[in-house]
């Protein structure tokens, strides 16, 4: 009885113990991530300087060969920089699009749970068959974007062409250098997937829109946790309005800004479903991402070994974006 | 008064043309769902209203005689969308999909939440670093993983089951749910904490019975976005089932829907508008829960 | 509250309703309907022979088939039947057409899945994973002749003489085209020339020709059979790239100016399914498809089935050749451990084609021409009048394999996956290159591809 007192106390003792308590409550979820994404990780860098191919998980040996390869190819440079700026351009949109709804949205005012129902509606909807929805609103032929554009809108012949404004818009940006879109002809429309700037546009556009509401959500959470003390500080100052988000309500939003932007630039670069869905990589492989193109090379054509190279070229970029963003919200926190 | 109106104008204003952007996609859905064969391929017709042509085989105008119906509607068939029903595991995928993502949640939380405490509250300086670490699990694009990931799912025997997903799927869910509520514990004050502990309850006594009850809307945050994750996820439920009983909605959608190169459109946009309703609806109303609960600031 | 009520009250909801009951009453109506349907998807979810416990279990994975029905006999019928003769549980999965090669390989390094693997195309690519499906072939041989030079070409690989796949059955690709339409312009699409002439024209009346130059299976088809009917072809008999030559130019600018006169610029953006739906819609003149399109039109458009005749391929200076349209081919894994039943059962299936050949619509013809008998007398049984018969002079005369005048190998298979050829014809069509540039430029990807290959033994 005397012995077993003091061993009770010393395994309670122990989750007491912060040194022993914090370890073991990590640990479960530490090892789970460790087994199902260290270990393939690994398993992965060893294929990708192996010259595998087809599904076999193993190969001969052949150092940096794959990773040289893949640079020399055009096509996966031209996928390096479509991964860039399709993170960028969408999650811009996604980051200025969110901010504005979330202030629209913390006020109440009437119909706000109908409209927020709409607006929660892009991420509710499962990826993969939101973007099947794309390729029917996008189709080379039955385009509703395209007759809508194309087709008299007014009622009883009103002859009001929505594609003769949208013209005068675009004559006016052609001026801009890099700007290469051309006139919405009527007979010939938009190829919203088979012209490699209006896909890229297309992709960044679906990508956007499924992810607002994601960020949205998160920026409603932040701007509800402003204490209300605050508010009232900014009242008495005499601050409102313009000036008050410029000095306080911005300021505040930026940690759950940088998460925001964080978590959508990292679910953007690693996505593989939506440009797959899309265009898998057409027009003539110019909306390739790299996760595209890793999945091209190393399934559809059987290199797996280069697939796995191009796949991990992506790990230090995105390394280098989420260390120098944590330590951005690290300094904004402490100030 | 005056400012008030300004600022309700003001809202709607700003509200309406992205609700009306990001809805579109699915009102338009749910116009093509009731469309026949011949209506919506003919490239003569406005999409938006419903037009009279040939019933293809096995369609059904059940509304022939109703003229009074607006936009159409009469000449609208329901046949593509009964068909998902019918002649596919639609309901069956459903609740596999419901199914994996609720254990998948329970995981997440059992594997999150003490970990996401630790971090917060027991580990000091080198809680930040392992915290980055966890994320940075996030940067391995699945694309790769998937092939290696195969092999030990069949080595354990569960290739073709859903248990396979269940497995899997906490890899990325955990890390998310980790850092969300690494974020959500630190806001609470320790003070709470202390004053239970001071009271001689256990600090595992303390977490069960003081932070949990508080910290449940950040919990339901978790539950929300790891569902998600889980419903949203496409390639593993792809690659590792293969039994159309077995499969995920985003896995069974285009393998039944899509044949060959017949893309069976109405039944697809069907099929898409319904979990994203219920999802939308559930979500929307748990969405001012975990607000409400988030004043005392989440993400410092 | 007062306010939530009054946004009911908006959308028409009786302001006795608050909100959390209208979404409960939601997805409690939803619960309901779900829980109605669940015993017609019970009962249509039961096996027949769900009280039988077989000795063995075979697996089978194949696409879902365009025609459901097809599914139906081979899921419920076929299998089921075989499987009670042979003591066997056949339980087959279904995959889209998409995921076939992303399966394939998670099953290899998985080392694990299905006994029976039903590719769209040769494999040649997984030969080191599969059997040598010799036996198969000779045991089919025995029983109902031999295999016909596309099934051989397509599965055999004369350097490793291994058959790295079992051909079942391939798919003729004729035209399609509106007979109205082109009597009204006075032409038969019986020569590429004839449709060159014949595009601007038919362009003119509101119906242009629909060949597609887009990265999908019907262009990749389409473009490839194209240049053979031109004496070009993507390697030789010898497996050496030989893509550059002038009969690729000819081809290119034959290309070029069918969409220059005839086409806009939609074609670059096609699915495989693109094609199918212009032509239902009435807008399509001709396209390039297996008879997909006029199976659909003849359920959903009558009128349209009518107008639309069923022809080979044009002929080009060179030669009248078309490709299949896809190639059935089983393949069993070498970690099964079914193989002696998966061999018996793939055999079984050939010698008795008759049975998919008919469910199938005619889509399938079988890789042993002797499996079926009386091709015309079935063709012309079918309901429509006729319009079938020539499919049988299309199989057996004007289809050849992937890879022709060579073996469907490795580096043809990268090619066709990784859509070289599309490009090449789109490049030319758009004006972004010459003929003669394209055609040196992809010999300059071919190249590589073949050397691989080369090195890995397999060509």
């Amino acid at each position: 009885m005397a012995e077993a007192r003091p061993q009770t106390r010393r395994f309670r003792d122990l989750l007491e113990d912060r040194r022993f308590l914090a370890p073991a409550l990590i640990t479960p979820a530490a090892l789970f991530i460790v087994l199902l994404v260290g270990a393939p990780l690994v398993l992965a860098v060893y294929l990708s300087m192996t010259d595998a191919t087809a599904g076999q998980l193993t190969g001969k040996f052949i150092w940096f060969h794959n990773f040289t390869e893949a640079w020399h190819n055009d096509n996966f440079r031209r996928a390096l920089r479509n991964t860039i700026v399709f993170t960028l351009a969408s999650q811009a949109i996604v980051l200025v699009g969110a901010g504005i709804l979330a202030h629209a949205l913390v006020r109440p005012f009437r119909g706000r749970w109908f409209l927020r129902l709409l607006i929660l509606l892009p991420w509710a909807a499962p990826v993969a068959v939101s973007t099947i929805g794309f390729l029917w609103i996008f189709d080379s032929q039955f385009s509703v974007v395209n007759w809508t554009l194309v087709h008299d809108l007014m009622p009883g012949g009103g002859h009001f062409y929505l594609y003769r404004p949208v013209n005068w818009v675009l004559g006016g940006i052609d001026h801009l250098p890099w700007v290469d879109v051309g006139k919405i002809d009527r007979l010939n429309p938009p190829q919203w997937l088979g012209q490699p700037t209006l896909a890229m546009l297309a992709i960044i556009f679906v990508q956007a829109w499924r992810i607002l509401p994601f960020a949205t959500v998160i920026f409603i959470a932040g701007l509800s946790s402003i204490p209300t003390e605050v508010h009232d500080a900014a009242k008495v100052d005499g601050a409102t309005g313009l000036r008050k988000f410029w000095h306080i309500t911005l300021p505040l939003q930026l940690p759950i800004a940088t998460v925001a932007l964080l978590f959508g630039i990292v679910f953007t670069a690693t996505d593989m479903t939506v440009v797959y869905i899309l265009t898998s990589g057409g027009p003539f492989n110019s909306t390739h991402m790299l996760t595209t193109w890793a999945y091209q090379t190393g399934v559809v054509s059987s290199n797996l070994g280069e697939g796995a190279a191009i796949s991990l070229y992506l790990l230090p970029v995105l390394l280098v974006v989420s260390v120098l963003m944590l330590l951005f919200a690290r300094r904004v926190e402490v100030s | 008064m005056w400012s008030t109106l300004r600022e309700r104008g003001v809202s709607y204003l700003i509200v309406g043309p992205f609700a009306i952007v990001l809805a579109f996609p699915f009102y338009w859905m749910l116009v093509t769902a009731f469309k026949t064969n011949g209506d919506l391929y003919n490239l003569d017709n406005v999409p938006f209203t419903y037009h009279p042509s040939q019933a293809a085989v096995g369609e059904k105008l059940s509304f022939q005689h109703d003229h009074w119906l607006p936009f159409g509607f009469e000449n609208a068939t329901t046949s593509h969308i009964t068909f998902i029903f019918s002649d596919t595991n639609y309901l069956r995928w459903v609740e596999n999909t419901a199914v994996v993502g609720g254990l998948v949640v329970v995981i997440t939380l059992l594997l999150a939440v003490p970990a996401g405490y630790s971090l917060a509250r027991l580990s000091g300086r080198w809680g930040q670093s392992v915290g980055v670490g966890i994320f940075l699990t996030y940067l391995v694009p699945p694309t790769l993983l998937f092939l290696p990931l195969s092999r030990v799912i069949s080595k354990l025997g569960l290739q073709d089951r859903l248990w396979s997903l269940v497995l899997v799927y906490p890899s990325f869910t955990i890390p998310f749910a980790t850092w969300l509520l690494m974020g959500f514990f630190r806001t609470i004050p320790a003070e709470l904490e202390d004053a239970a502990l001071i009271d001689g309850c256990s600090r595992l006594k303390a977490l069960a019975r003081v932070i949990f009850p508080i910290s449940i809307p950040g919990i339901l945050t978790v539950v929300i976005f790891s569902f998600s994750l889980c419903v949203n996820e496409f390639v593993y439920a792809i690659t590792f089932i293969s039994g159309t009983k077995q499969h995920t909605i985003s896995a069974g959608v285009p393998t039944d829907l899509i044949r060959g190169d017949v893309y069976f459109w109405q039944s697809l946009m069907a099929a898409t508008l319904i979990p994203s309703i219920l999802l939308a609806l559930l979500y929307n109303s748990f969405l001012d829960r975990f607000i409400a609960g988030f004043t005392g600031g989440a993400f410092r | 509250m007062a306010e939530n009520d009054d946004e009911l009250e908006e959308l028409g909801i009786s302001p006795s309703l608050t909100r959390r009951q209208l979404v409960r009453r939601g997805l409690g109506g939803f619960l309901v309907a779900y829980a109605g349907a669940l015993p017609k998807v019970a009962a249509a979810g039961v096996p027949k022979y769900v009280h039988k416990h077989y000795k063995n279990t075979l697996k089978i994975i194949q696409w879902s088939h365009f025609v459901p029905a097809y599914d139906v006999w081979f899921d419920k019928t076929y299998t089921k039947n075989w499987g009670a003769k042979h003591d066997t549980d056949v339980q087959v999965d279904h995959i889209a057409l998409a995921q076939l090669p992303a399966r394939a390989q998670a099953e290899v390094a998985a080392q694990s899945g299905h006994d029976i693997f039903g590719h769209l195309s040769p494999q040649a690519g997984l030969e080191d994973q599969v059997i040598n499906h010799k036996e198969i072939i000779q045991e089919v041989t025995r029983k109902v002749g031999k295999v016909s030079q596309v099934g051989f070409k397509s599965c055999y690989n004369p350097k490793t003489r291994k058959w790295h796949g079992f051909p079942e059955n391939y798919v003729p690709d004729p035209i399609h085209f509106r007979k109205d339409l082109w009597n009204q312009v006075g032409i038969k699409p019986s020569t590429w020339d004839d449709v060159r002439r014949a595009a601007p024209k038919l362009k003119a009346l509101g119906h242009p020709v629909g060949l597609g130059m887009s990265n999908e299976l019907d262009s990749n088809m389409l473009l490839i059979a194209l240049m053979q009917c031109f004496g070009a072809f993507i390697q030789n008999a010898q497996a050496h790239p030989a893509i550059n030559s002038k009969h690729t130019i000819e081809a290119l600018k034959m290309m070029r100016d069918i969409y220059k006169r005839g086409m806009t610029n939609e074609v670059f953006a096609w699915t495989a399914a693109s094609n199918n739906q212009g032509y239902l819609s009435g807008r399509l003149s001709l396209a390039v498809n297996a008879i997909s399109i006029i199976r659909s039109a003849e359920d959903a458009n009558p009128a349209l089935a009518q107008n639309t005749s069923v022809a080979p391929i044009p002929r080009g200076p060179v030669q009248r050749l078309g490709l299949e349209h896809v190639m059935g081919v089983y393949t069993i894994w070498k970690f099964s451990k079914q193989k002696t039943l998966a061999k018996r059962f793939i055999a079984d299936l050939e010698i008795n084609y008759q049975g998919a050949f008919k469910n199938s619509k005619f889509y399938n013809f079988p890789a042993f021409r002797g499996a079926v008998h009386d091709y015309a007398r079935q063709l012309a049984a079918d309901p429509h009048k006729g319009k079938y018969n020539v499919l049988d002079l299309i199989a057996r005369k004007y289809t050849v394999n992937l890879g022709y005048p060579g073996f469907s190998n490795a580096a043809v298979d990268e090619i066709f996956n990784t859509w070289l050829v599309p490009q090449m014809f789109a490049q030319v069509a758009q004006g972004k290159m010459t003929p003669a540039d394209a055609a040196s430029a992809a010999l300059h990807e071919f190249k590589p591809i073949f050397a691989k290959w080369r090195g890995r033994g397999k060509i």
